[in-house]
């Protein structure tokens, strides 16, 4: 029988740079980002794909980080919550959380801001609805969602 | 922590069932159980097959009289977004957008959620209604066989050795109304504690209802149709339904609820059910 290994070479494209690294199979892609690549904007909340702290956008679509493996990106196209203010300039959804605030702690911030990016990138003009559905994989402790919800609700009218 | 495991990704079929022939060996596509599980410890697997790279599982057709074939690589939010399916099958994009998030929608697989065979699996109970059959490949070559056979238990499915789903086949889609739904403690994050699907053809006089999360298996009720015919009349359809439901289905008592409320879901379900697809 063949031998398979337990360590994984990979090549990621994160925020724009390329990577090339040998990972643990083992380790999540979580960790990856954190621990291997030091983004550690991306947070850890319950490891179990529930909360939505670690969404991060992969090929263009948000994923929970940290219910896929490493391994499993080679290739990839990676944007994390630190790919997203350009030269100290903030996004126009950024600017939105802080002026609504959207955040308190801010431990679910990075996520809600992939998720909600994300949604604005694929429809420019969502209702409340589609809103509220997008980030329904995003929990906060904090604000009660309503300043959240209206920050996306600003960038989204702002843009039509 | 995640136990560290070997990781492979083959390029071919072939090489596929090649490396599943492993001790402890787990295809991997979507992994949103399975990480979790290996996380937990519930899982310990020695290897992991990654099949995101087979093209033989990335296929997608969706055609009303010929049928439907959905491939192992194929993600939920898909089969929300495409608007042929919602179209010809709307059921499996209800199905769908009731599993967890849209972060793991856009992981978790249709064949993962049946392959995982959760008693409450929210996309096996239309598979049963579809009467939808699973193309297995391995060692000895591709076999076929029905979902309702296919899933044998409480995580248990008829998958051997070195076995993999490669898709699933749906038949001709009946003309009618048919519809999903779940009863659930909170809506997104919580799995069901009865999901119900049902496809009713008036012209043909055919029902199907299948209750899950109520016995070991998904349960396809016996008899609807013939209860299609003996009456048209939406109210004592729906209460004989209900009732068949009752008799049909063994629920248990668990952290979700109890068996006796199960069982009175169970029947408040199918007759909601009976009212959106049989009037
Ligand atoms: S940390 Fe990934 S979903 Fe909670
Ligand atoms: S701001 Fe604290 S969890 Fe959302």
């Amino acid at each position: 029988m063949k031998e398979y290994s337990k360590i994984v070479d990979i090549r990621v494209k994160v925020n724009g740079a390329e990577y090339r690294e040998s990972v643990p199979a083992n380790m999540t892609l979580l960790h990856f980002l954190r621990e291997h690549l030091m983004l550690t904007g991306t947070k850890e909340g319950c490891g179990i794909g529930e909360c939505g702290a670690c969404t991060i956008v992969l090929n263009g679509k948000p994923v929970t980080s940290c219910t896929i493996l490493a391994a499993e990106v080679d290739g990839s196209e990676i944007h994390t919550i630190e790919g997203e203010a350009k030269n100290y300039q903030l996004t126009d959804l950024q600017q939105a959380f802080i002026e609504h605030h959207g955040e308190q702690c801010g431990f679910c911030t990075p996520g809600f801001i992939m998720s909600a990016q994300s949604l604005l990138d694929r429809n420019p003009n969502p209702s409340r609805e589609e809103i509220v559905e997008a980030v329904s994989g995003n929990l906060c402790r904090c604000t009660g969602y309503e300043p959240i919800i209206e920050a996306i609700e600003a960038v989204a009218r702002k843009k039509s | 922590m995640i136990k560290p495991v070997a990781y492979f990704k083959p390029d071919s079929l072939a090489e596929a069932v090649e490396a599943l022939q492993n001790e402890n060996a787990r295809p991997i596509a979507g992994g949103t159980d399975l990480i979790i599980n290996m996380r937990n410890g519930t899982e310990n697997p020695g290897l992991l097959v990654d099949v995101k790279g087979l093209d033989e599982l990335d296929v997608f057709s969706a055609n009303g009289k010929s049928g439907i074939t959905i491939g192992a690589r194929v993600n939920l939010n898909f089969l929300i977004d495409d608007a042929k399916l919602r179209n010809i099958c709307p059921v499996l994009g209800e199905s769908a957008l009731s599993v967890a998030t849209y972060q793991l929608r856009n992981r978790a697989t249709l064949i993962g959620n049946l392959c995982n065979a959760s008693p409450a699996a929210d996309m096996a109970p239309a598979m049963y209604v579809l009467g939808a059959g699973v193309v297995i490949t391995g060692p000895h070559g591709e076999r076929k066989m029905l979902i309702s056979d296919f899933i044998t238990g409480v995580k248990r499915t008829a998958l051997g050795k070195g076995e993999l789903v490669v898709k699933v086949e749906i038949p001709e889609i009946p003309d009618g109304k048919m519809a999903f739904l779940k009863k659930q403690r909170c809506r997104g994050h919580d799995l069901a504690t009865v999901n119900v699907a049902g496809i009713a053809d008036p012209a043909a006089k055919t029902l199907k209802i299948c209750i899950g999360a109520c016995a070991v298996t998904p349960v396809l009720l016996k008899g609807t149709d013939e209860l299609y015919r003996e009456t048209d009349n939406v109210d004592e359809l729906a209460d004989r339904a209900a009732e068949l439901a009752r008799k049909s289905i063994a629920p248990i008592d668990d952290v979700r609820s109890s068996a006796e409320y199960r069982r009175d879901m169970a029947s408040v379900y199918v007759k909601r059910l009976i009212r959106k697809i049989c009037s």
